[in-house]
C-alpha cells in the first residue's frame, strides 16, 4: 500500500486519479489499480476482457477517501528507529506508518518485513520513501537519524555531525507537515531539540526531545529491582540534561505517595549508608554498558518513544520527563532545551510541572544550560 | 534522658537504626513471594530473530517470565539489560538471561531461533548440516530443564505473506483474506489455490485458472514472490525479522491461551497424504495448550498432493543423509 509514485504528490488523497478503469478503452493494468508497487512501471491492457478475480469480487461502495488520523512518520530506520516502529504497531496507536531513511536498500528491506508481518499488527499502511512526501500530512514525526554514539563517545561529541543532516529533515518535514508534533530522539538530544525547533520555527509545544523519558525508566527500574517492586508504582524522577548530567530528584522519589526522602533524610547524598546514588550513577552507566555489550541501545528507547507518542496521539495528558525550552525558569537566561515534567497532549507539551528543586538541583541545571550553549552558540543553523 | 544509659547500649541501639533500610521501613513483608511462574517463555538466540519475538511477546503480555538464552555472553546481557529497561512499559516482571540452559527451567514455551544465518543466495536446505550441530547442543538441554515445554522451532511465515501479498492485489485487510501455503517452508512450498477464499467466495471460482500457468492475472506470481521475499529482504537489510517475530508471537498467544486456531505449522506428517518418512511439513494445525493437538485434514487435488509428496521427497534425500 504504497503511495509513493510521482503522480500522488499532487493530491495526497487521491486515490484512481478519480477514473473508474474499467470504463476507460485503454486502461492501466488492473492489478495496479490500486496500489503502486514502488518501482512499477504503468502498464496497459487493452480492455476487450476487463475482468479480473477482484472485479468479480468486490464491487466498490464508495468513492470517499479514507482520511488518516494518526499518521505517524520515523525518521532513521535504524535500532532505534525500528524499535519505535514495532513498539508503536504493537500497542495499535496509529493508522499510518511512513519509514524515510537515506539507505533506500535497508529502508525497503525494513518496511517489507513489517509489510509482511502485517495481519498480526492489524496496521496495513506502512509506506516508505527516500523522498519526505511519504511524510505528508503526518501527526507526529519521530526524528531518529544520526551518528550513532560510539563506544567511549561522550553525546556531546556527536553534535556536530548531526547539525547537518538536521538541516535536510527539518525543511523538509515542515514542508509536508506544517502542523505536526516533532520528538526528537537523535543524540545529543537536547541540542538537536534547540536545532530542530530553530530549524523548523514550529512553536514550542510542538518539539519535544525524548530527554530523560528513558533517564527516568530506568532510574524507576532499578529503584523497583532494589525494593522489589514493579517501577510503574515507583515514582521518581530524572530531569535536566539527558545523560551525564541529569539530575535524579530524591525529594520526590516515592512508593504510594511516602517519600523515600522521609525514610532516609539522606537519601541521594554521600553520607547515606544505603548509598541510594549509586542508582543514579547506574542510570547513567548502563547506558554506556549496554552499547558495549550489544553495540547500541534500542528497546527501551523505542519503548520509552511508543510512549509518548500513545499521550500525544490519544491526547492523554499524561506528565512525563521531556525536554523542552527551559529558558525563563529555575533563574536560566540561555535557549536551551532540558527535560522537566510536562503534559503531553494532542497539542504536544501544553502545560509545565512547577517542579520545586532544591538549590543544589537547580545550580545543576543552570550548570547544563551554561554547557548546552557553550555548544550550542557555536552551532551554524 | 540518654545520659543515664550504658554507652554500649546506646552504641547498639545506633547501629539498629543505622541497619534498618529503607526498604525496610518502608515495607512489611506478609508472605514470601512465590517464585514460581505461571507462564515462561525461553528464546534460545538473541539475534535478530530471537529479539523480534521477545519484543513482540512482551507488548503482548503473552507471558510472566522471559528468559533468553544465547553463547555470546555479552550480546545476551546487553539485549536483556536494554529490554529490562523498558520494563515500565510492559507487564512482564522478570527477565532473565544466561549461557547456561539452566536459566531456562520451567519454561512453557521455548522458542528456538538460534542458528546459523541463511547467506544471500545460499538455500535454505544449504544450511542444514551446520544447523543440526548446533541443535545438538540445544534440543537436549532444553528438554532436560524444562521436560514438558513445547518447542517452537522459528521459520519465516509464508502464510502471513501469502495472504498479505493476495491481500494487497484485493485491496482487503490480510487477515480477511484467506490462503494456505503447505508443504515445505520455502522454495517447494505448495500454494492451495483451491482454498483462497474472501468471505467464503472462494477465488478459483471467479478464475477456475488461477494459480496455473494459464492465468491471464498471473497470480502464480504471488507465491513466486512469497518465496522470493524472503531472500530479498535478506539482500536489503541483511536478515529478516519483523514478520518471523510477530508470527511466532502469533502462535505463542494460541498455545499459551488454548485458542485452538489452526495454523499452517511443521508436524510428523508420516502417515497422512501416503507419506511413508518421518518428517515434517507444513499443515494446518489445531494449536493449544498442548500444542499440535490435531490436524485438519485438507483434501489435496492430485497435483497439490503430488507437489506435497515432491516436498517430502526432497526433505527425506537430506534427512537421510544428516549426520547425528
Amino acid at each position: 500500500m504504497s503511495w509513493t509514485v510521482p503522480l500522488v504528490r499532487a493530491s495526497q488523497r487521491v486515490s484512481s486519479v478519480g477514473a473508474n478503469f474499467l470504463c476507460l478503452k485503454m486502461a492501466l493494468c488492473p492489478r495496479q489499480a490500486a496500489r503502486i508497487p514502488l518501482k512499477g512501471a504503468w502498464r496497459f491492457t487493452s480492455v476487450s476482457k476487463m475482468a479480473t478475480v477482484k472485479s468479480e469480487l468486490i464491487e466498490r461502495f464508495t468513492s470517499e477517501e479514507p482520511v488518516h488520523h494518526s499518521k505517524v512518520s520515523i525518521i532513521g530506520t535504524g535500532s532505534v528507529g525500528m524499535a519505535c516502529a514495532i513498539s508503536i504497531l504493537l500497542k495499535g496507536l496509529i493508522d499510518e506508518l511512513a519509514l524515510v531513511d537515506l539507505d533506500e536498500g535497508k529502508l525497503k528491506g525494513e518496511t517489507m518485513d513489517l509489510q509482511h508481518g502485517s495481519s498480526f499488527t492489524k496496521m496495513p499502511n506502512i509506506v516508505c520513501s527516500k523522498d519526505y512526501f511519504v511524510t505528508a500530512n503526518s501527526n507526529l514525526v519521530i526524528i531518529t537519524a544520526g551518528a550513532r554514539q560510539e563506544k567511549g563517545e561522550t553525546r556531546l561529541n556527536l553534535v556536530q555531525r548531526n547539525v547537518a543532516l538536521f538541516k535536510l529533515m527539518i525543511s523538509n518535514i515542515v514542508q509536508h507537515s506544517p502542523h505536526c508534533k516533532l520528538i526528537i530522539v537523535s543524540n545529543p538530544v537536547d541540542i538537536l531539540s534547540y536545532v530542530a525547533w530553530k530549524l523548523s520555527a514550529f512553536p514550542k509545544n510542538r518539539v519535544i526531545g525524548s530527554g530523560c523519558n528513558l533517564d527516568t525508566a530506568r532510574f524507576r527500574f532499578l529503584i523497583g529491582q532494589k525494593l522489589g517492586i514493579h517501577s510503574e508504582s515507583c515514582h521518581g524522577w530524572i530531569l535536566g540534561e539527558h545523560g551525564d548530567s541529569s539530575v535524579p530528584v530524591w525529594s520526590g522519589v516515592n512508593i504510594a505517595g511516602v517519600p523515600l526522602k522521609d525514610l532516609n533524610s539522606d537519601i541521594g547524598t554521600d553520607k547515606d549508608p544505603e548509598q541510594w546514588k549509586n542508582v543514579h550513577e547506574e542510570v547513567i552507566a548502563t547506558a554506556y554498558e549496554i552499547i558495549k555489550m550489544k553495540g547500541y541501545t534500542s528497546w527501551a528507547i523505542g519503548l520509552s518513544v511508543a510512549d509518548l507518542t500513545e499521550s500525544i496521539l490519544k491526547n492523554l495528558r499524561r506528565t512525563h520527563p521531556v525536554s523542552t525550552i527551559i529558558k525563563g525558569l529555575y533563574g536560566i537566561d540561555e535557549e536551551v532545551f532540558l527535560s522537566i515534567p510536562c503534559i503531553l497532549g494532542e497539542n504536544g507539551i501544553t502545560h509545565l510541572i512547577k517542579i520545586k528543586l532544591t538549590p543544589e538541583e537547580e545550580a545543576r541545571l543552570k550548570k547544563s544550560a551554561k554547557t548546552l550553549w557553550e555548544i550550542q552558540k557555536e552551532l551554524k543553523i | 534522658m540518654f545520659s543515664v544509659v550504658n554507652p554500649m547500649k546506646l552504641h547498639y541501639a545506633y547501629q539498629v537504626l543505622q541497619m534498618s533500610t529503607v526498604k525496610e521501613q518502608l515495607i512489611e513483608k506478609l508472605i514470601e513471594d512465590d517464585k514460581n511462574s505461571q507462564c515462561k517463555i525461553t528464546i534460545v538466540g538473541t539475534g535478530a530473530v530471537g529479539m523480534a519475538c521477545a519484543i513482540s511477546i512482551l507488548l503482548k503480555d503473552l507471558a510472566d517470565e522471559l528468559a533468553l538464552v544465547d553463547v555470546a555472553s555479552d550480546k545476551l546481557k546487553g539485549e536483556m539489560m536494554d529490554l529490562q529497561h523498558g520494563s515500565l512499559f510492559f507487564s512482564t516482571s522478570k527477565i532473565t538471561s544466561g549461557k547456561d540452559y539452566s536459566v531456562s527451567a520451567n519454561s512453557r514455551i521455548v522458542i528456538v531461533t538460534a542458528g546459523a544465518r541463511q547467506q544471500e543466495g545460499e538455500t535454505r536446505l544449504d544450511l542444514v548440516q551446520r544447523n543440526v550441530t548446533i541443535m545438538k547442543s540445544i534440543i537436549p538441554a532444553i528438554v532436560h530443564y524444562s521436560p514438558d515445554c513445547k518447542i517452537l522451532v522459528v521459520s519465516n511465515p509464508d502464510s502471513a505473506r501469502f495472504r498479505y501479498l493476495i491481500g494487497e492485489k484485493l485491496g482487503v485487510h490480510s487477515t480477511s483474506c484467506h490462503g494456505w501455503i503447505i508443504g515445505e517452508h520455502g522454495d517447494s512450498s505448495v500454494p492451495l489455490w483451491s482454498g483462497v477464499n474472501v468471505a467464503g467466495v472462494a477465488l478459483k471460482t471467479l478464475d477456475p485458472k488461477l494459480g496455473t500457468d494459464s492465468d491471464k492475472e498471473h497470480w502464480e506470481n504471488i507465491h513466486k514472490q512469497v518465496i522470493q521475499s524472503a531472500y530479498e529482504i535478506i539482500k536489503l537489510k541483511g536478515y529478516t525479522s519483523w514478520a518471523i517475530g510477530l508470527s511466532v508471537m502469533d502462535l505463542v498467544g494460541s498455545i499459551l491461551k488454548n485458542l485452538r486456531r489452526v495454523h499452517p505449522v511443521s508436524t510428523m506428517v508420516k502417515g497422512l497424504y501416503g507419506i511413508k518418512e518421518e518428517i515434517f511439513l507444513s499443515i494446518p494445525c489445531v494449536l493449544g495448550r498442548n500444542g499440535v493437538s490435531d490436524v485438519v485434514k485438507i483434501n489435496l487435488n492430485s497435483e497439490e498432493e503430488a507437489l506435497f509428496k515432491k516436498s517430502a521427497e526432497t526433505l527425506w534425500n537430506i534427512q537421510k543423509d544428516l549426520v547425528f
